[in-house]
């Protein structure tokens, strides 16, 4: 092992873990926002997150404190009840679209406000979009980690009624399930998962791992397991080209994987549509 | 047999051409800021090779972690950091990160530049409300000459703990940057005397030292607070105060909202003045005597004009 590889090795191994253990439940809850059609979801829960450690910040507490994690954690579950409670069953005057849409730009707002009272805010804004990944610590890796496992355990023991309400609402209806207080348990979990991943990684990451890999198995494949698996592939390639960027042209890590997620995307299009050109024209 | 074989050593080194090989490899200084990164170099000379981590645009306060960071700290002979909390929004974790024996606290590896300055505006109490207050006081102040002497003194003596053969050339080196800067202040103080007591506004609370050095006042900051957005309301304030005290030069820095500054010129009739306590981040600016030299100029200037 030469030497520049145990210097890289030894800057980028928590960022690489963190980018490696982590993202895998967040293309799982991408999957299911994708069916949903309610993509921005996952930016207005990050963006609700980002709001509560600003309101955390603006008391007085650090951003690292446990208080500003369980502020953040609160006000990001009272977002998820608003997103559970505004999907409502049949008759439905106003799209939940709107309710998310609304709940970014005000969460953004709100942000903007509440750093004009901290110092640095100008900074601290751009910190929690882009995050910090390259200073993450080991014990945060595996603090997430074990949170991550937990919720992944919980996903999968209910991933039939999820699916189910995520795929065909209407017959789950039919079923008789409780649909809103199935939702608000996913939305909840889901809304632990961001706020703990948006920390880390910022508002930019955090979207990027839920959709992109989710948008490129969608368009590999048909069913779950395959789509999962795709996700992971797709999530893992980006980790890795990011981090390896970010390293080799000295770049901002978390932006660097945000970008590589972008361009996977585009060679997956470029790749579905070749493979699709050959068919015959009826 | 050894003595043959350091004859040929010798041998092949000489016909390498040149003068005779350094004895001794040089010191990796890693300099938080630019401004100390210059005076580390007019120490050390060419027994020292340095690197920046900061930008010399970029807020001393607030810089972007990059990978290439942590390795030149990991790399690093030495460091040399301003200290009083300058840097203590970023530079601890790549501190963390890089995990470099020869720079933690307490050895000669580490310079914290604000030991031995007589520091300004130290806090009577804490109060988390008051801002990007620092606990130590105001960390700005190498545009103050004689700190910068302080500073170059300490930076000697670590070099000389570290690399104890080069003491001589650090020793001659700081006797040089000492006088320069006796000759110089006599320059600067010339180019300043005639505006005793002009009063200025800045936008961080950043040109203190520089003031009191020479003789000027820093009347109001653009922030209301250290590191908090300038708001209408304390805008209105300063504009008001500005008029009352007839106060005309407001100082910004390339980091700094530079439209907040017009505006408020705009209807004082005052004059932004782009300045920089970082070498290299305006022109002819490499190094720090040449950074003083642009800053009193400038600030002469200015003054004439509003006068």
């Amino acid at each position: 092992m030469s030497a520049e590889f145990q210097v890289a090795w030894q800057v980028m191994k928590w960022p690489l873990a963190a980018c490696l253990l982590l993202p895998p439940l967040l293309v799982y809850l991408g999957l299911h926002v994708v069916k949903r059609e309610v993509i921005f979801v996952d930016l207005a829960l990050a963006q609700v997150a980002t709001l509560g450690t600003c309101v955390g910040l603006i008391l007085g507490y650090p951003f690292s404190a446990r208080v500003t994690f369980w502020i953040s954690l609160f006000v990001t579950f009272l977002a998820a009840g608003l997103f559970s409670w505004s999907r409502a069953s049949e008759k439905r005057q106003v799209p939940q679209e709107a309710i998310i849409g609304i709940t970014f730009v005000v969460a953004a707002a709100g942000v903007i406000l509440l750093l004009s009272r901290v110092a640095g805010g100008k900074e601290e804004l751009e910190h929690l979009l882009t995050g910090e990944l390259l200073n993450v610590t080991k014990a945060e890796v595996g603090q997430r980690t074990a949170i991550f496992a937990v919720l992944a355990a919980f996903y999968g023991a209910l991933h039939k009624r999820f699916g189910l309400i995520s795929s065909d609402p209407a017959k789950a209806f039919a079923e008789g399930l409780y649909v809103r207080l199935w939702d608000f348990l996913f939305y909840a979990a889901f809304a632990l998962v961001v706020v703990s991943f948006v920390r880390l990684a910022g508002v930019l990451l955090t979207f990027a791992y839920l959709i992109v890999p989710a948008v490129c198995a969608v368009m590999l494949a048909e069913r779950w397991m395959p789509r999962l698996a795709f996700g992971w592939g797709i999530a893992v390639t980006a980790s890795l080209v990011g981090l390896w960027a970010s390293y080799r042209l000295d770049l901002p890590t978390g932006a660097a994987i945000v970008c590589a997620c972008g361009l996977l995307l585009v060679l997956v299009s470029v790749f579905v549509s070749l493979r699709r050109e050959p068919r015959p024209v009826h | 047999m050894i003595s043959k074989l350091a004859a040929a050593a010798l041998a092949v080194a000489g016909s390498a051409g040149g003068p005779i090989p350094p004895a001794v490899a040089k010191i990796t200084v890693v300099a938080t800021t630019p401004d100390l990164g210059s005076i580390a170099r007019e120490i050390g000379g060419d027994a020292i090779d340095v690197k920046t981590l900061a930008k010399p645009t970029e807020d001393p306060h607030f810089v972007d972690a990059k990978p290439s960071h942590i390795v030149t700290l990991n790399r690093a002979d030495m460091l040399i950091e301003g200290g009083a909390e300058l840097e203590i929004g970023w530079l601890p974790p790549l501190l963390e990160s890089a995990r470099n024996d020869k720079i933690a606290p307490g050895t000669p590896g580490l310079v914290v530049a604000s030991q031995g300055i007589r520091m300004l505006e130290v806090p009577a109490t804490l109060d988390r409300s008051r801002g990007d207050v620092h606990a130590l006081g105001n960390p700005h102040f190498l545009v103050d000459p004689l700190d910068a002497k302080i500073v170059a003194a300490q930076i000697a003596a670590h070099l000389s703990e570290v690399q104890p053969q080069s003491a001589p050339l650090f020793k001659s080196n700081l006797a040089k940057f000492n006088t320069t800067v006796d000759a110089k202040m006599i320059e600067w103080q010339k180019e300043l005397a005639p505006f005793r007591g002009a009063k200025v506004v800045t936008y961080h609370n950043d040109f203190v030292y520089l003031a009191e050095r020479f003789g000027f006042q820093v009347e109001e900051t653009l922030e209301p607070k250290p590191g908090i957005a300038p708001s209408a309301a304390h805008l209105a304030k300063v504009i008001e105060k500005m008029k009352a005290e007839n106060a005309h030069v407001i100082l910004v820095q390339p980091y700094q909202n530079r439209k907040t500054a017009e505006t408020v010129a705009r209807q004082t009739d005052g004059v932004v003045v782009d300045v920089s306590q970082q070498p290299g981040a305006l022109k002819n600016t490499a190094t720090y005597f040449d950074l003083m030299d642009t800053l009193v100029r400038t600030l002469a200037a200015a003054f004439a004009e509003k006068k």
